[in-house]
């Protein structure tokens, strides 16, 4: 059987159209949404009636080639790239066809054939520089290191500002061990884009191997998982053309990961518009609310969630949060209660549940809630804490105290517990408890790593503790030179303090 | 139908002529496939079963895994597989319904110390009292009880269940008396001697914060429903285990450190990476930074992976990272890594530049361009053809879904090819799964993969799972024309009963004319599964072998004579020589 009957034959079978050459296999759209099948079948339904009669060749051309963005914005790679030879056969000097089929290949890990299609775009538009820059990631990927450089400096040559450019051949110049260069490329790539801070954690490959360990671990301190991102108009031109509920909520995720809160609560509202049930789009808008400081906005939108997904663990947990900041309300307890019965294993709950518990006189319930997010996350030094708080509210002081030590254990570098254990060796009410010295030295360390007036205060009632009145009395007028924000009940008991320490021995508070 | 009477009758015609024609020259037939997969020729029958309840639950996506291990202790290598069940909201974390639960199958190759020609599996779980019910993810193998008998730790979605080796061909549960368990989603762990006592210790990759009561929906690009990212679920930290040698386990995640990180933990391996003596941890975590434990002695540890350079690729990238191959694969004396990856990710070869700081050196070693198409799950350092380098296999299979063969109406759209890279030398790989047979053209939806001498004929052997798919014996049909030798490194702790295999022993094979092999015993790595604890060297070109120095895992070292070669030879802790002590440093001679 020939290929080509048996292709149309199988595309009946599926229920599906082709048209062109190479034919192009219209998909099944049933199981996308509905917005985004609406989209697609306009297209195809364009192509069709044009592919039917006798359209100019131009036209047909920006037929294919638009269907073929479409399908390729919802990574329907196979008919894309049908539509995409289609549209370059069909004009073959317009350079967007084959650029675009390059960067589907591209995407789909067919490297050889994405930089033939890169190659043929730059036949056609000789300065395409994202082209350019294409083929050099390309040709590095492939491990042609020397035609990768040799591609991004023409790219250089032809946008000065290309900081994609320059940081690919930062990376290029690192894959031949040339650690100088390598430092060369990337700090001015780091000039060019000195918010992607993936860039450092490069720079801290070259200067490690230029062995210049200082400089490495100060850039590796910086690193992150922001790229350079290469200028391409006609990815964003195929990102643009993306639609739907979905992708508005994966957009408005990004915005509001990169503090566009704005942008983010446009793009929720607008969700939450078209579908009042997307229970997923209000509980975000609310979030974002609560961002641009609408507080009850977002605790309206959190309850008109609920009221539409009565069992939703996250507008449980995110309105019992929200409630709890205002004070320990019953409501705010039983949307957390809510959320950690829905999901046992979330030990943000468990915690944000147990503060509302303590700050409500409940400590026991409080303390269960603590050791449950303490048990399901033992790096939270926050329940390590709170724990520990609530058992000196119990007046258990000695179980307060080995709590503090485990976590100390298992978090050695945490201020938080550092200083929560300074505290209660230097202040515990249970005086066999203290210890003076060992206060000393924790509240000494934290101030080192965090001078704030709490820790300062710290510092005095250790140092009162270890008998030594004048550095106490030191220490305290430090903390109350930070305490203008204080409310003028803290700052008085801060002063009556160091009058006490300022009278000198006995001084322990 | 179509008729073609005519055209038949030529063809038949133009046939016979053919065949005259060419009875005449010398045949030389084609070079047999490298793989054959025997899987149910050798009664291998077996299919991980996901569940495929169609709400997408996470677990589903990401199982299961296999174990190599020889229970009964009769030389060959009998086989485990977990199993998946249907998973259902308001029914704990497992709900079997379908499936009969993971299986055991006793490798017949060696029955009452006579061999046969070839391996036949017979499902023996009902026998062996084994009842893994959990919904299965991965396993690990190792005698925690140094009773000579190797004991099988099942990991689950859900509780996990630790298999007492009984000695007469069944097993115990002794989970709860042994303080084993974990009740996160668990996908691999490593045994291994961490703090050096003699008795093996479990590492325990937790993955991610799942519920399926509160199950998450997530959309391909193309706005369809799939299955989601990592990203949809917090990470959770792992769990370390320390055997306290009266078969029970001290829970020490908190104090050895390991806890204070939270990771989404795929793979893992124990092994000394900085070669200070001291096993650290390597894991694999999904979407985030890989964690490397740097053991700091007394079972406490530190976290390296970013100052070391395998917490990301050379790029700076995060990457899911899956499952892992450590090995000395240039021979240099460290240990060096490779993660399988996502499709539009490459795999990366971290390579040990001495003192536990690697380097990526992916595209400069051919494999990256080639992995970019294909999620990588199973993988080893494997000399497929035993020519003294150390090859690589990925097992593949997707995690997004592949849109073409959803647009087919395939129900579980998810399926990939294998691969096999070539190691040529001076650092390079070639990708050759198209010369690899069979099994490397068919796709289907890898994810464990375990590797030994299945028949016991001196080439590595690949036992593959695949979601929603039969197992595959993937069997070496041509590694045994070089020539090999073959290593069992046991010994016998303080207070053992029995002999076991030294996990974490390195073996140096000293050769004549050539440079040393270097071999780590180990079942850990690769993905959700326990490999075969032997040690396999391809001799290729250089066969004569000096001398055989084993590094055992409490630090002492010891010199063996050369082994024969094509046979497998067990050495035993404290029966070798001491190695020579090294000597003083000449004095440089002037250059001329």
């Amino acid at each position: 059987m020939k290929p080509a009957l048996f292709l149309a034959l199988l595309l009946v079978a599926v229920g599906a159209i082709a048209i062109g050459d190479p034919p192009v296999a219209f998909p099944d759209l049933a199981p996308l949404e509905k917005e985004v099948g609406e989209q697609i079948a306009a297209a195809q339904e364009k192509l069709t009636s044009l592919a039917g009669g006798e359209t100019p060749a131009p036209d047909l051309a920006a037929a294919y080639g638009n269907l073929g963005m479409l399908y390729h914005a919802y990574s329907l790679g196979q008919p894309a790239e049908a539509c995409y030879r289609n549209a370059a056969r069909l004009q073959p000097a317009d350079p967007r066809w084959p650029h675009a089929l390059g960067v589907l290949l591209q995407d789909g890990g067919r490297l050889e054939e994405a930089d033939a299609a890169f190659a043929w775009a730059l036949q056609l538009q000789e300065k395409d520089v994202p082209a350019l820059v294409r083929r050099g990631e390309i040709a590095r990927l492939q491990g042609r290191t020397d035609e990768a450089e040799a591609l991004l400096q023409k790219a250089l040559a032809a946008d000065p500002s290309s900081s994609a450019a320059q940081a690919l051949l930062g990376q290029t110049a690192l894959d031949r061990r040339d650690f100088a260069a390598a430092v060369r490329r990337l700090e001015a790539a780091l000039a060019a884009a000195p918010g992607a801070n993936r860039l450092h954690y490069l720079l801290a490959q070259a200067y490690r191997g230029q062995g210049e360990a200082a400089k490495a671990g100060e850039h590796l301190a910086q690193a992150g998982q922001v790229g350079v991102k290469p200028a391409d108009p006609s990815t964003d031109e195929i990102e643009a053309l993306r639609t739907g509920e979905r992708i508005r909520l994966a957009r408005a995720k990004t915005a509001y990961q990169n503090g566009r809160y704005a942008e983010a609560a446009a793009l929720y509202r607008s969700v939450v518009a078209d579908r009042p049930e997307s229970t997923e789009g209000r509980i975000n808008l609310a979030a974002t609310l609560v961002q641009l400081g609408d507080r009850a906005a977002a605790v309206a939108e959190l309850r008109e969630a609920l009221r539409r997904a009565p069992a939703n663990p996250t507008a449980h947990f995110n309105l019992g949060t929200l409630l709890a900041a205002e004070g320990p309300s019953a409501e705010a307890r039983e949307h957390l209660a809510a959320a950690t019965a829905a999901l046992p294993q979330d030990a943000e709950a468990h915690r944000a549940l147990a503060e509302v518990l303590r700050n409500g006189g409940h400590p026991e319930e409080a303390l269960a809630e603590y050791s449950r997010a303490v048990a399901l996350d033992p790096g939270d030094e926050r329940a390590r804490l709170g724990e520990a708080e609530t058992l000196v509210r119990l007046e258990r002081y000695g179980t307060a105290r080995e709590r503090l030590e485990e976590g100390l254990k298992a978090l050695p570098q945490s201020g938080l517990l550092t200083h929560g254990l300074a505290r209660l060796l230097a202040a515990c009410p249970d005086h066999s408890l203290r210890d003076g010295a060992r206060a000393r030295t924790l509240a000494l360390a934290v101030w080192q790593a965090q001078p704030t007036p709490g820790h300062a205060e710290t510092a005095a009632l250790a140092q009162a503790e270890a008998g030594d009145c004048a550095a106490a009395a030191r220490w305290q007028r430090t903390a109350l030179e930070g305490a203008g924000s204080l409310p003028q009940t803290t700052v008085q008991a801060m002063q009556d303090r160091l009058a006490a320490y300022e009278k000198g021995a006995p001084c322990q508070p | 139908m179509i008729h073609m009477p005519m055209c038949e009758a030529h063809r038949l015609r133009f046939s016979a002529l053919l065949a005259g024609v060419f009875l005449a020259l010398p045949v030389r037939p084609a070079p047999p496939a490298p793989f054959v997969d025997r899987a149910a020729e050798w009664g291998l029958t077996f299919r991980y079963d996901t569940g495929s309840t169609g709400q997408l639950y996470y677990p589903e996506i990401v199982g299961g895994g296999a174990a190599l291990f020889d229970y009964d202790n009769d030389g060959d290598l009998d086989v485990f597989l977990v199993q998946g069940t249907v998973l259902e909201p308001g029914k704990g974390a497992a709900h079997p319904i379908a499936s009969a639960g993971g299986r055991l199958f006793r490798n017949d190759l060696i029955v009452n110390g006579v061999r046969h020609d070839k391996p036949h599996f017979v499902d023996v779980t009902e026998a062996s009292g084994i009842k893994a019910s959990g919904y299965g993810m991965g396993v690990a193998a190792g005698d925690f009880d140094n009773d000579g008998w190797v004991d099988l730790y099942v990991l689950n979605f859900g509780s996990n269940q630790l298999w007492h080796n009984n000695g007469d061909g069944t097993f115990t549960d002794v989970t709860r008396a042994a303080g084993a368990d974990d009740p996160r989603m668990s996908l691999s762990a490593a045994a291994a001697d961490l703090d050096r006592d003699g008795w093996l210790d479990l590492y325990i990759a937790d993955y991610v914060e799942f519920s399926i009561d509160h199950n998450v929906v997530c959309y391909a690009q193309s706005s369809r429903r799939d299955f989601c990212g990592p990203s949809s679920f917090p990470p959770t930290p792992d769990k370390l285990l320390r055997n306290r040698g009266n078969g029970t386990f001290e829970d020490l995640s908190q104090k050895s450190g390991i806890a204070a990180k939270a990771g989404r933990g795929m793979g893992v391996v124990a092994a000394d990476f900085d070669g200070d003596g001291l096993p650290d941890v390597f894991v694999a975590n999904d979407g985030m930074e890989n964690f490397l434990w740097k053991n700091r002695g007394n079972l406490t540890f530190e976290e390296v992976a970013l100052p070391a350079g395998v917490a990301v690729n050379a790029d700076g990238k995060v990457q899911a990272n899956m499952g892992i191959a450590a090995g000395d694969y240039d021979d240099d004396g460290d240990l060096d890594l490779f993660v399988t990856h996502l499709d539009g990710e490459t795999n990366t070869l971290w390579v040990n530049l001495g003192g536990g700081q690697f380097e990526d050196r992916t595209l400069q070693a051919g494999l990256g361009a080639p992995s970019l198409p294909f999620t990588g799950f199973g993988t080893a350092w494997i000399d497929y053809d035993n020519d003294g380098r150390q090859d690589l296999l990925a097992v593949d299979g997707a995690v997004r879904l592949i849109d073409a063969q959803a647009q087919r109406g395939d129900p579980f759209p998810y399926a990939q090819t294998h691969q096999m890279f070539h190691n040529v030398g001076g650092g390079r790989f070639t990708e050759v799964s198209r010369e690899m047979g069979e099994p490397f053209q068919r796709a289907e939806v890898g994810r464990g993969a375990a590797f030994g001498d299945i028949d016991n004929d001196g080439d590595m052997d690949v036992l593959i799972v695949a979601a929603n798919g039969p197992a595959r014996l993937l069997v070496n049909e041509v590694g045994n024309r070089n020539p090999w030798l073959g290593l069992r490194l046991v010994g016998k702790p303080p207070g053992a009963k029995g002999e076991r295999d030294m996990l974490g022993a390195l073996v140096e094979i000293v050769r004549k004319g050539a440079p040393a092999l270097r071999r780590r015993a180990a079942t850990d790595g690769s993905y959700a599964s326990a490999s075969d604890p032997r040690v396999l060297v391809g001799l290729g070109d250089a066969p004569e072998v000096t001398e055989v120095r084993v590094t055992w895992p409490d630090g002492k070292s010891e010199v063996f004579p050369p082994p024969p070669l094509r046979a497998y030879t067990k050495l035993l802790e404290g029966t070798g020589r001491a190695p020579a002590p090294p000597e003083p440093p000449k004095k440089a001679s002037p250059q001329p």
